[in-house]
């Protein structure tokens, strides 16, 4: 142990925890809309520092390399969330880049799947694919249903054009979807025959969420979107089947239109409400139901020009983001799970394996359950699935099989000068948890790889295999603990 | 099976880990090791057999005594001395002497008649209706058996309620709104994986998991704790019902004799699952859609389904394992009463529905359709198919069958629990 000592200068780390002072959760007022929402500030009681810095990643991003945190922890917290929120890349350039190889290379919705997969692994603005996903879920459809691949490739290109942008634009256009009016069987709306499906998702799962609407508001919302059929992939609006009569929509009265239906359902204050709460589960915290208080300031705001940018922004930047109430208050989804080891690592796997192994899981990309999406959290985790986690995690760091040992925790440990057993093992925990660990437990998780330490002592050329195996062993037992499956 | 799960945790860990961490160990994981593995009120579990393709329900169990079955079946009828004769009237297809005999014994009710109102007569159609349950949404987007675990969630549970045992794709009765309903083929494909050759990884994720945490009064880490707790403890259980009893057992060289020797495996383990799904026909290797030439084919099914069940039957009665088992099968319709002039049959309406198990009361429910009393050619139901399934749900599972059909259908009598 001594003679290993002496090398430890190069990467030394223990233990950490969210720091600061004792008593800064006390200083924390979640409840407390002004502080809640205001701008963090890092200070003494509440110090910007690794653990932070790699929250903030897992939320707004697939994870972290380790010169990212590094960054992040030299830029402090508004620079990184400012290139979080808008990177120097051109990042339209790549998007579009990637949309021609969806475009000549996916001929399936399976690979379609890999191709989204490998988008979210390389993209030089992580935020957007996250954001995309989020309304992949919350426009929940099933490719199954639609059967057209083009058409479910530009359901999720619509989704990413709106990710970051309008609400109001992203709604809009959503209700003119054919593969969400196709998935909805609400593809042939006839006056004589008005088709509620859409109408009721719009009402019930898109916009103003369970009680804030009556079953008459949908039939006469369905009325006033008579006229749009979707004919061999093509949406038509046929004139002649539009019921032009007046109807009566969340108190407001007209011969209204489909597009009128949309702006009333904007006009609501549940909307923003319900938007403002949904985003908030996916960015702040599921555990608990957000204070109608909370909320509030957000929503009115978000109300006035749907612009979820800033939304976003207000919610990445604030005192709440960073505060005990969010850290580690989310069940990571299946691809933060996943992705979190392949983009910690720096490689890249096979992402058509990975969609199905995902799908086993349960998030199946573009094969959303029910209109409802995946309803996530405590959902995402039984003794099933996460034995499933433990296989994957195991398929992924493992030097063969299916994912052909193309992720070496060794390389990655090395590169950033952690060459020696302990010091590897402890860049590890730095890299996926930021070392926050209580520490019984991260000792425990030390522990595990006094045969790290032994190969080490081995001639160099005979251990080198051998020490790169027990890494990645070492590195799946960290990919398996409990908190690594919480964001 | 009798032992519990402390009894388990000292055979397969040695000393038991759980219980000598008991003095540090948060409540919610005392609670678990010491209280026996009574998840649910019940632990019966349900095990469906989908026939895919639509079964020729007439010549499963022959009305050979009535006239018009020969005279309706030039080619395809089946010779009388040959039938396996359940009484005067009826008697089950010369292949499956396997189904008469657990007939004789009481392991096996034969439902007669079972149908959908307003089926399409489609593939699709009458099996999205089999699967959703929902006569009057046709887009219906979770089926009744994805409503049933959805139903019986809890913030507690930690294991899956349902699993689907099979290649194809998951069938969609299964589709829930919240659960996550794993498909898979072995249950190995339960158990978190082991490296051969080196220290054991879940006792070591059991023991992690444990290791007290300082209070940061956080519901979900406790939550994955306990997961992981049991994705591992469940591990070492299949692989220790895998090596014991369900290994000495014969299944015929099928796939779905394969598949319910798996679904016996996972119920000996004891591992939570109430619902399992196994099917017969699909994947594209024929199955039971025979619009021409189908005696060869459907013979070699219907063997495979009598064999099959039988092998799981005989399995699970050597430690009384049946007793907690019920077995259903269904298929999305059944066929034209007359032959269609190609030695084969065409899409009709209702069929048998058989149960197996260790419980059953009744050997016949029901009587045989009318052959000339037709609906556009095809038997007429006499009992709805949501009556089974509030059998199974009510009865048998012990959950509202009424939440999940959306309404009260009467349960059949058949059961003895």
């Amino acid at each position: 142990m001594a003679v290993l000592m002496n090398r430890f200068a190069e990467y030394q780390s223990g233990p950490r925890s969210r720091g600061g002072q004792v008593g800064a959760a006390v200083a924390d007022r979640p409840g407390d809309p002004g502080w809640a929402w205001a701008a963090y500030e890092p200070s003494t009681q509440r110090p910007w520092n690794l653990v932070q810095a790699g929250h903030l990643y897992r939320r707004a991003a697939f994870g972290a390399a380790w010169d990212e945190l590094q960054q992040a922890l030299s830029d402090g917290p508004q620079r990184t969330i400012d290139r979080l929120l808008s990177p120097q890349a051109d990042v339209a350039a790549f998007n579009r880049e990637h949309d021609e190889y969806e475009t000549s290379a996916a001929g399936s919705v399976d690979e379609l799947r890999a191709w989204w997969l490998r988008r979210m692994i390389q993209t030089p603005h992580p935020l957007l694919e996250k954001m995309t996903l989020f309304w992949h879920s919350h426009f929940a459809t099933n490719a199954a249903n639609v059967n057209d691949v083009r058409l479910v490739q530009r359901h999720v290109q619509l989704l990413r054009s709106q990710a970051l942008g309008s609400f109001r634009t992203l709604l809009q256009d959503i209700s003119r979807d054919p593969a969400m009016l196709l998935w909805l069987g609400a593809d042939a709306n006839r006056k004589a025959l008005p088709n509620e499906n859409y109408a009721r998702s719009l009402m019930d799962a898109f916009s103003l969420g369970p009680g804030n609407y009556t079953q008459k508001d949908v039939s006469e919302a369905a009325k006033a979107c008579t006229g749009w059929f979707v004919l061999r992939g093509q949406l038509r609006y046929i004139d002649r089947e539009h019921d032009g009569g007046v109807k009566h929509i969340l108190g407001q009265k007209g011969s209204f239109t489909c597009d009128d239906v949309v702006r009333i359902v904007l006009e609501q204050p549940a909307t923003a409400q319900t938007l403002v709460r949904k985003l908030y589960h996916f960015l702040i915290g599921e555990t608990e139901e957000p204070q109608a208080e909370l909320i509030a300031p957000l929503a009115e705001s978000f109300a006035k020009d749907y612009d979820i940018l800033k939304l976003v922004e207000t919610m990445l930047r604030s005192n709440l983001f960073f505060s005990e109430a969010a850290y580690r208050r989310r069940i990571k989804c299946p691809v933060e799970f996943a992705l979190g080891i392949v983009r910690g690592l720096e490689g890249m796997v096979s992402t058509t394996q990975l969609t199905q192994d995902l799908a086993n899981l349960g998030q199946n990309l573009y094969h959303l359950p029910t209109v409802n999406g995946w309803t996530g959290g405590l959902n995402w985790i039984n003794s099933a699935t996460l034995a499933g986690r433990h296989n994957l995690a195991l398929a992924l760091l493992q030097g063969s099989g299916p994912y052909g040992g193309k992720l070496n925790p060794l390389l990655i440990a090395r590169k950033y000068g952690a060459s020696t057993p302990e010091s590897a093992a402890r860049f590890l925990l730095d890299l996926f948890l930021q070392g926050d660990l209580d520490a019984g437990v991260y000792d425990a998780v030390l522990k595990t790889a006094p045969a790290i330490l032994a190969t080490a002592q081995a001639p160099a050329d005979s251990a080198g295999n051998e020490f790169e195996d027990r890494l990645r062993r070492f590195t799946h037992t960290v990919a398996t603990l409990p908190e690594f499956n919480l964001t | 099976m009798s032992y519990t799960r402390r009894d388990f945790l000292k055979g397969a860990l040695g000393a038991s880990t759980l219980l000598s961490f008991a003095p540090a160990a948060p409540s919610f994981l005392v609670r678990s090791a010491t209280a026996a593995p009574r998840r649910d009120d019940r632990n019966t579990v349900l095990v469906v057999v989908q026939l895919s393709g639509g079964n020729d329900g007439l010549n499963t169990v022959v009305p050979y005594a009535d006239d018009e079955y020969a005279r309706n079946r030039p080619t395809l009828r089946l010779p009388t001395e040959e039938l396996h004769k359940i009484d005067s009237l009826i008697g089950f297809h010369p292949r499956m002497g396997a189904f008469l005999q657990l007939y004789k014994d009481g392991f096996l009710s034969i439902v007669q008649g079972v149908g959908c109102p307003n089926q399409d007569r489609s593939h699709e159609g009458a099996m999205r209706l089999w699967h959703t349950a929902d006569a009057d949404h046709p887009n219906r987007q979770t089926g009744w058996l994805g409503r049933t675990v959805d139903g019986i969630r809890n913030p507690n549970r930690t294991y899956a309620p349902a699993v689907f045992v099979g290649p194809i794709a998951q069938p969609f009765a299964l589709n829930a709104k919240d659960v996550i309903v794993p498909s898979i083929r072995l249950p190995g494909d339960l158990v978190a994986a082991q490296i051969p050759g080196q220290p054991d990884d879940r006792s070591q994720g059991i023991r992690i998991a444990e290791l007290p945490r300082a209070n940061r009064d956080n519901p979900l880490l406790d939550f994955v704790r306990q997961c992981a707790t049991d994705a591992y403890t469940n591990s070492l259980r299949i692989e220790s019902a895998a090596q014991t009893m369900a290994n000495t057992a014969e299944y015929p060289p099928y796939g779905l004799a394969g598949h319910l020797r798996t679904v016996a495996q996972l119920i000996r383990a004891d591992i939570g699952i109430r619902i399992f799904f196994v099917e017969l026909g699909g994947g594209g290797i024929g199955g039971f859609d025979n619009h021409a030439n189908q005696m060869g084919n459907h013979c070699a099914l219907l063997h495979q389904l009598s064999e099959s069940v039988a092998a799981f039957v005989h399995d699970l009665r050597r430690d009384k394992t049946l007793d907690r088992v019920l077995l259903m099968t269904f298929s999305e319709f059944g066929r034209t009463v007359s032959e269609n002039g190609r030695r084969g049959t065409d899409h009709g309406a209702a069929a048998p529905v058989f149960l197996a198990g260790g419980k059953l009361r009744t050997g016949l429910v029901g009587s045989h359709p009318s052959l000339t009393d037709l609906d556009s050619g095809a038997l007429k139901f006499k009992i709805d198919f949501r009556r089974v399934y509030a059998t199974v749900l009510d009865r048998w599972l012990g959950f509202e069958g009424r939440t999940v059909l959306d309404g009260q259908f009467e349960a059949l009598d058949i059961l003895s629990v």
